[in-house]
């Protein structure tokens, strides 16, 4: 102890002793509102009736905590009863979601020990982790925007507390003061930020464990019960942009091709995995494709969708038989892809036997009056199949309606659509066209996917939201191979080849309409350049300079060259504030600079004509110095008001302070 | 001005205050410097903070998450929180660097009494400087710039009389992140006094060789005085608070030519005492002469005579000479 004051009492030691500086009530509040705006966007995230346990708790423990110090067993009771239940809620098992949880509910009963800004400051530092995990599961606008306001609100208050710390909490600041100080710093360093965030050697496949839980909503399925995906078509979220490099085909004609389905159970149509194996089937393309870019929202699914038909896998994926294109790994983020598609001419034209077999199985004593209305049309038709897809479509576009309100279907589900409903969407019209055109004996099969798409003319390119998730239908006829048709476009066009103008009815809705382009398109920016930016890309990083590949190597010494520039530039901004603004006396000080180096610095308090004499007399033969040294004192001392007259002469004099050399 | 200073830096701690040390004794300025002195970039120190090591820790486990899952807006979290500490490195330095320490002063005070060390700085204005940490000899006080210029005051810890070396004073702050503590050393040229401590309980005042060896003062009954203002050194009883009160601005009572005898303070007449004792009578005497607005003459040894006179400044003149007066046998350690 004696040692120590001793030391003190030296004046020789560097850190002052660590003193514990208590917390203001004003500091308080904005530690608290920091702590509570980090751990908003967690909460969202987490089961509803968690998040509420915690928030109540949190809110709990900083009310009281304000009035009197908690007793030390009540804290360790709190912490473990709230751990407990957190622990107990994910059954034990311990991954990614409860970490996240765990942090949220130490998060909140943190605030029992607050009395310190050694308190606040921690406290301030782990809820700068709640927005971090907040993004690993989920990168929503939402939590993007609650995340940031939460960091910048911490960060707000680090500034306030080392105001406390430095003892200068008596001046009244507006709070948006700090939040400017907050701007401030990040936007100096956003450069230096920007260049790691491009240039830093990205890992392509992650150290450790993969994400549990997707930040995706799940794409399409491999399977259909008809009636099921009502919800599905009342989600505007995006699924894909696509920018096309020429023509774009017409919305009637964009068909997003996704899983194909060929099994039938009588009430559920799946994907027979075993086809995914098999080379893609051979087709004859038109010779007019199209050239797209497309960017995937993530689906955790490993199916992409294409425009049909891809002409070829693009790189990363594979096709299979029936044209569906697979990636190794579900898409669990952003991923773009260079396409290529062209319309069939000829797509499968010899069936193999076995598939063909395939394509006409029907589930044993299932929807008896529709396998009798098809052998009556193939009895009518003859051989003729283009007659009986014609007059199921005449049938359908005459009788039939469409509706997104349909009561559950029972056991022969095709028969109450086709004899009793006769109203549904594109699962029941496909699901029974299909099922008509099997008894009829044409292969047929059902392809689900996406049709039509919304033009944003701010970004010139095309999005397709969910709610165009479509089902449409192929037979096969004989010397043309599989050929779509789509039993819903004959009752409900406008209904698949979707714009938003239908949807946002009225005026209102209309006048919204260029907002909420320009958002997606702002969306997409985004995506584009911070999503969906992987390591991948970052390798392509200088491609439109002509660099192809950029190795990790290269890449390391891009990042340090920006960096270097970043930091230089933030140095340059130190020096440059120190930098005398006078250029005559900058001119003066730098020529005293020289003399430094030979040991004749001038004292601070030295007379410029003295200390001219005192070189003079110390160097004989420089004779130029006294010279000078009296032309500035003349000017600086002399004719202090008639500075602005002799512009030229003052740069003259700068110059030969310049020139001068000891 | 011969004398040994009075060191601040008294000893080398042993272990790690002894490393300590020596990494001070490589920081700028490694001597001691007249003011005013320029805190350029090449002075200021920056480490960063117990805080600041936890922060770091923090982004560090934030990147290689966000690395690891491929997260860019955890990445781009961590980056820009990156940023922004950095950027407050930078903007901790500007705090000090481009600070002008223009002076120190200090009353002189009896040795045992905490001396008032003001520190006053100036900087080009545009920028807030503000919360400045200022630390000398185990004192800290805060130092904020309004306008351009300020001034802190630190109470340091005195001794013993003679010349005292404030040593290093330290320039810091945390600001504005509290992540890194940036700071810099001023070591002031201009040594500080230190008047002797005074007797405590000694005999009164020898008598005057004059008449009116008894025509003494008394200013509480004495109502023909007028006001001026405030003088450095003026004896604080001497103060008309009321006035000044009134006035805004400290005023003090001065009396009409007090009549008395003159004294004479002589170092030989005070023999029979230790070296330091003599010295401390001495002092005791001067301010008691001055306290009754008596005339003096102090002898010293080996010196001419100092006054008659009266007055803050003979007072001044005398416990100055007082101060000085070299230790007995020359032995600066055995006043310790």
């Amino acid at each position: 102890m004696s040692a120590r004051a001793d030391a003190i009492a030296a004046g020789a030691h560097a850190p002052a002793a660590p003193r514990r500086i208590a917390l203001d009530p004003q500091g308080r509040l904005w530690t608290l509102l920091a702590a509570a705006t980090c751990l908003l966007p967690l909460l969202l995230q987490l089961p509803a009736r968690m998040a509420v346990a915690i928030a109540a708790i949190g809110a709990g423990v900083a009310a009281m905590a304000a009035r009197r110090a908690l007793p030390g067993w009540l804290r360790l009771l709190l912490a473990l009863g709230l751990l407990g239940y957190v622990m107990a809620s994910s059954r034990f098992a311990f991954g990614r979601d409860t970490g996240c949880a765990l942090l949220a509910a130490m998060l909140a009963i943190k605030p029992v020990e607050l009395a310190t800004l050694r308190d606040a400051r921690s406290l301030l530092g782990f809820a700068l982790f709640a927005p971090f995990s907040t993004f690993l599961l989920d990168q929503g606008p939402l939590s993007l925007a609650l995340g940031l306001l939460g960091a910048s609100l911490a960060l707000a208050a680090l500034l306030r507390l080392s105001d406390l710390e430095s003892g200068d909490v008596s001046r009244a600041t507006a709070p948006w003061r700090w939040l400017l100080g907050v701007l401030r710093l990040v936007a100096i360093g956003l450069p230096l930020a920007l260049a790691a965030f491009w240039l830093f050697p990205r890992i392509a496949t992650p150290l450790w464990g993969v994400p549990e839980r997707a930040l995706a909503r799940p794409g399409l399925s491999d399977r259909m019960s008809p009636g099921e995906w009502v919800d599905f078509m009342s989600d505007d979220s995006p699924v894909l942009r696509a920018k096309f490099s020429g023509p774009a085909p017409p919305t009637s004609r964009m068909y997003w091709r996704g899983p194909v389905l060929w099994n039938f159970d009588g009430r559920t149509w799946t994907q027979p995995q075993w086809l995914r194996g098999l080379p893609p089937a051979p087709v004859e393309h038109a010779a007019r494709g199209w050239d797209y870019e497309m960017e995937l929202e993530p689906t955790d699914r490993r199916q992409l969708v294409a425009l049909e038909l891809p002409t070829r896998a693009p790189e990363g994926a594979a096709l299979s038989y029936d044209f569906g294109l697979y990636v190794p790994r579900p898409l669990n983020a952003l991923t773009r892809w260079r396409m290529h598609s062209a319309p069939p001419v000829a797509f499968d034209p010899k069936l193999k036997v076995m598939l063909r077999a395939m394509a006409l199985r029907l589930p044993e004593g299932y929807n008896p009056r529709t396998l009798a209305l098809a052998r009556q049309w193939r009895r009518e038709a003859g051989a003729d199949d283009d007659a009986i897809v014609a007059r199921a479509l005449r049938w359908i576009r005459a009788d039939f309606a469409y509706t997104l309100t349909t009561p559950l279907l029972g056991r022969d589900s095709v028969d109450e659509f086709l004899f009793e409903q006769k109203a549904g969407f594109c699962e029941h019209f496909s699901s029974a066209f299909v099922v008509l055109m099997r008894a009829a004996g044409i292969p047929a099969r059902v392809v689900t996917g996406y049709a039509g798409g919304y033009y944003n003319r701010y970004g010139d390119y095309w999005v397709v939201r969910r709610l165009d998730a479509h089902a449409w239908a192929e037979v096969w006829l004989q010397g043309r191979g599989w050929v779509r048709v789509d039993p819903t476009a004959a009752v409900a066009p406008e209904r698949i080849y979707d714009t938003l103008d239908d949807r946002a009815a009225g005026t209102f809705g209309r006048r919204l309409v260029p907002v909420l382009d320009m958002g997606d398109w702002l969306r997409r920016g985004w995506n584009d350049f911070v999503l969906g930016f992987d390591a991948a890309r970052q390798q392509r990083l200088l491609r439109p300079l002509g660099i192809d590949q950029l190795g990790q190597g290269r890449l390391i010494a891009l990042f340090a060259c920006v960096a270097g520039l970043a930091l230089g530039w933030m140095l340059w901004l130190t020096a440059r504030s120190e930098r005398q603004r006078d250029p005559l006396l900058r001119a003066w000080h730098r020529l005293s600079a020289r003399y430094a180096r030979l040991g004749l610095a001038r004292a601070p308090h030295e007379p410029a004509g003295a200390w001219a004499a005192r070189v003079a007399a110390a160097r004989p033969g420089a004779s130029e110095l006294p010279t000078l040294s009296a032309r500035f004192a003349d000017w600086r001392y002399a004719r202090g008001d008639g500075r602005k007259q002799g512009r030229r002469e003052l740069d003259e004099l700068v110059r030969a302070l310049r020139r001068h050399r000891p | 001005m011969a004398m040994p200073r009075q060191s601040a830096i008294d000893r080398t701690p042993p272990g790690f205050a002894g490393l300590r040390a020596r990494a001070l004794s490589w920081a700028r300025p490694r001597r001691p410097e007249p003011l005013p002195a320029t805190l350029d970039r090449h002075r200021v120190y920056i480490l960063p903070t117990a805080f600041g090591w936890f922060f770091l820790l923090l982004l560090l486990a934030m990147l290689v998450g966000a690395l690891n899952y491929n997260n860019n807006p955890a990445l781009l979290l961590a980056l820009l929180l990156g940023g922004a500490a950095n950027t407050s490195l930078f903007a901790a330095h500007l705090q000090l660097s481009g600070l002008d320490v223009v002076a120190i002063d200090a009353e002189p005070v009896a040795a045992g009494r905490p001396l008032q060390l003001s520190l006053h700085a100036r900087a080009r204005q545009g920028r807030e400087r503000r919360g400045l940490r200022v630390e000398c000899g185990g004192s800290a006080a805060t130092l904020s710039l309004d306008d351009g210029a300020g001034s802190a005051t630190l109470e340091i810890p005195t001794r013993r009389r003679g010349w005292l070396d404030p040593g290093r004073v330290r320039l810091s702050t945390t600001r504005p992140l509290g992540l890194a503590r940036a700071w810099a050393w001023v070591w002031p040229e201009s040594p500080l006094l230190v008047y002797p401590a005074p007797e405590a309980n000694g005999p009164p005042l020898p008598t005057g060789s004059g008449d009116q060896a008894q025509a003494r003062l008394h200013p509480a009954g004495d109502d023909v005085h007028h006001l001026r203002a405030y003088r450095r050194g003026d004896p604080r009883r001497a103060i008309a608070w009321k006035p000044s009160a009134r006035h805004g601005a400290l005023l003090v009572r001065e009396y009409e030519q007090p009549v008395g005898a003159d004294i004479v303070l002589d170092w030989r007449a005070v023999d029979g005492l230790a070296w330091e004792d003599r010295i401390r009578r001495l002092a005791r005497w001067v301010d008691e002469a001055e306290r009754e607005g008596r005339r003096w003459r102090l002898q010293l040894p080996g010196q001419p005579p100092l006054g008659p006179a009266r007055g803050a400044d003979h007072r001044h003149a005398c416990l100055r000479a007082l101060a000085l007066l070299p230790f007995a046998g020359g032995d600066d350690v055995g006043a310790r």
